[in-house]
């Protein structure tokens, strides 16, 4: 029964009593979310005072705020959004609570299509203008068809045990790194050192025309996820079961899928790959709110925009005027969860 | 003529115009690569800045002053937060959409361009002189520290050209050497020395094999530390290095990497020594 377990560890029945306080909790998370964009808008290199920004500010602070601050929040919100709702709907998909898009591949198939963008896209007669548009789209495209192979490879050879999907992932990230690898050593100097602060993550690039387009694919793609929390709910009962009470099981597959890798293609596209968040949001998210997909997504979306708007925070202030790449943050904070998590579910 | 075009293009589409015209205001300076933070050393003007990157580490007091990151991964909001009134960086400076992000903001920013030739330092040099509104001087400066130095590379154009490989760090493993259109090839064209690595296109790892093949007379390695120049016994006999002609007589130098390929006015002492010293009869 290990192969088909729920995601969460934990009965649904040890959630029973505190049912009435699930949509409270999420009202918290809420608030949390709005108490971190606050601190995120006010603090930074430059010090602003929120008067200067209602008011009478100068012409500085005010592109400051607006152009540089503003649209960096944004995306970091988004971007943790993306990667929490996705790693949430992945981890429900291969009923593994492992299932991050990290750790099984789908952020390095991202990261390829967009450095395959990168380093090929003047070649391709691209101009620099349509940057903003393919490389999501190209992005996209490689999450979905490492998303599309890790899900045939499974459903061919065996199951979605912890220990399969895992060595898949290592298989798959591997493969990216060979991808990655060829195209370092082709790309010129400054192609180069583009792509290795792309691997490290940064919310700096975010503008307001660059955020548009993630902004609606990221958007589109988890409301889809979160109108699928029912179907993932009966999936969890195993697959056959599921079917049985009615799902429409290769479909909801499909979605998922297909949903996860827009969210998870777009944010990678504009931030590079940020670690950790996927797996690590959905399950505090689990242990706030129970295994229940309907209360479990809004919880993880907004854990992950804030959390993640909260480690950019650290990263462009902890060594202002210079900034660390925000993987940096995630990764060491998120790291040593997952030891915990697998010391947590390994039987005892 | 085409790389200039292409120069002005990469400008356009990275942010940041090529000029070398005096700057609005160039009283407060950001700057964005070591070689630009060494020129303002050199023309007097440190007082100016306000903020360097991580590659400006010459002279040594530069370090001081705040650091918004590496050149080419600045932070759009450090930079502004030390209020400069001109950012002025080296033309690999980035990434673009910072510098787009800078330039909303009104501040005005400045790419010198980059040409690795002697004459490219001295360009470098009146081209940052001039967007300082500090033309004149510059040129008394050049013509005592600079243009002589210049002068004597020129001196050694008759001579034979020795086949000389660069490489970066000790030469541990595979070591990456300077092919066509790197800093590398650029210095050893200012030495006047042969690139037995020209074939190659950009920096690229070397297998002991090639490195054999290949067997260059002598053996530059730009590594951190010191910027004199010093004789790398150890590195003689690595296994990259072991089998060619400059390890076996004893050929092969270590020097500080950003002295060597930094084209700042120091490249021009480092490129004078080393020019020397491919000429020196060599004693084992």
């Amino acid at each position: 029964m290990t192969q088909g377990a729920p995601a969460a560890a934990a009965s649904p029945a040890t959630w029973l009593p505190y049912l009435p306080t699930r949509p409270a909790l999420i009202g918290v998370l809420g608030l949390m979310l709005v108490a971190a964009v606050v601190a995120a808008l006010a603090h930074g290199a430059v010090p602003l005072s929120f008067g200067h920004l209602l008011g009478a500010g100068d012409g500085l602070e005010r592109t400051v705020f607006l152009e540089i601050r503003a649209p960096r929040v944004v995306l970091a919100g988004l971007a943790g959004t993306a990667l929490a709702v996705s790693g949430t709907a992945l981890q429900g998909l291969f009923r593994n609570p492992l299932a991050d898009p990290g750790l099984i591949g789908v952020s390095s198939g991202a990261a390829v299509g967009a450095i395959t963008m990168i380093v090929l896209g003047s070649a391709l007669g691209l101009g620099a203008g349509s940057a903003p548009y393919t490389l999501p789209l190209a992005a996209v495209a490689g999450a979905a068809l490492v998303t599309l192979f890790l899900y045939a490879f499974a459903n061919r050879y065996g199951h979605f045990s912890v220990v399969t999907i895992l060595l898949v992932g290592i298989a798959v990230n591997a493969l990216a790194g060979v991808a990655i690898g060829i195209f370092q050593y082709v790309s010129d100097d400054g192609q180069l050192r583009s792509l290795v602060f792309w691997m490290m993550g940064s919310f700096g690039r975010a503008t307001w025309l660059l955020i548009l387009p993630v902004a609606l694919l990221i958007a589109a793609a988890s409301w889809i996820l979160l109108r699928h929390a029912r179907p993932l709910d009966l999936l969890q009962l195993g697959e056959p079961q599921a079917f049985h009470l009615g799902v429409d099981v290769k479909r909801l597959k499909r979605r998922v899928i297909f949903c996860s890798a827009t969210a998870v293609g777009a944010g990678v596209a504009v931030s590079g790959i940020v670690g950790f968040v996927g797996l690590v949001v959905p399950h505090i998210a689990r242990l706030l709110v129970g295994p229940e997909h309907r209360y479990l997504m809004p919880a993880a979306a907004t854990l992950g925009a804030g959390l993640t708007i909260l480690a950019d925070l650290v990263a462009r202030t902890v060594t202002a005027p210079a900034e660390i790449p925000v993987s940096l943050v995630t990764s060491a904070l998120g790291a040593p969860f997952f030891l915990w998590l697998i010391a947590r579910v390994r039987p005892r | 003529m085409i790389r200039y075009a292409a120069l002005a293009f990469g400008a356009i589409l990275a942010g940041g115009a090529f000029a070398c015209e005096h700057a609005a205001d160039a009283s407060r300076i950001a700057v964005a690569g070591g070689s630009l933070t060494e020129i303002l050393y050199f023309l007097g003007a440190e007082e100016r800045i306000v903020a360097v990157d991580t590659t400006s580490v010459h002279p040594p007091e530069a370090t001081r002053h705040p650091s918004v990151g590496y050149v080419r991964a600045l932070s759009a909001e450090g930079l502004l937060s030390l209020s400069p009134s001109l950012v002025l960086g080296e033309d690999d400076m980035g990434p673009p959409d910072v510098l787009t992000q800078i330039q909303r903001t009104g501040v005005d920013i400045v790419r010198i361009p980059e040409m690795r030739s002697a004459d490219g330092i001295l360009a470098k040099v009146r081209c940052v002189a001039a967007v300082l509104g500090l033309s004149g001087a510059a040129e008394s400066s050049i013509s005592v520290h600079l243009a002589p130095k210049v002068e004597e590379l020129a001196t050694l154009a008759g001579a034979a050209h020795p086949r000389v490989a660069l490489l970066l760090g000790d030469a541990q493993g595979a070591p990456l050497a300077a092919g066509q259109g790197t800093s590398g090839d650029g210095l050893l064209r200012m030495v006047l020395a042969e690139n037995v690595f020209a074939n190659v296109v950009g920096w690229k790892p070397m297998s002991p094999e090639a490195m054999a093949t290949a067997n260059p007379d002598f053996v530059l390695l730009a590594t951190r530390g010191s910027a004199d120049l010093r004789l790398a016994r150890s590195a003689a006999s690595t296994p990259a290095l072991r089998l060619t002609a400059a390890a076996r007589a004893g050929r092969v130098v270590a020097l500080d990497g950003m002295a060597l390929l930094g084209f700042g006015p120091r490249t021009l002492t480092t490129a004078l020594e080393v020019a020397r010293m491919l000429r020196e009869p060599w004693a084992e």
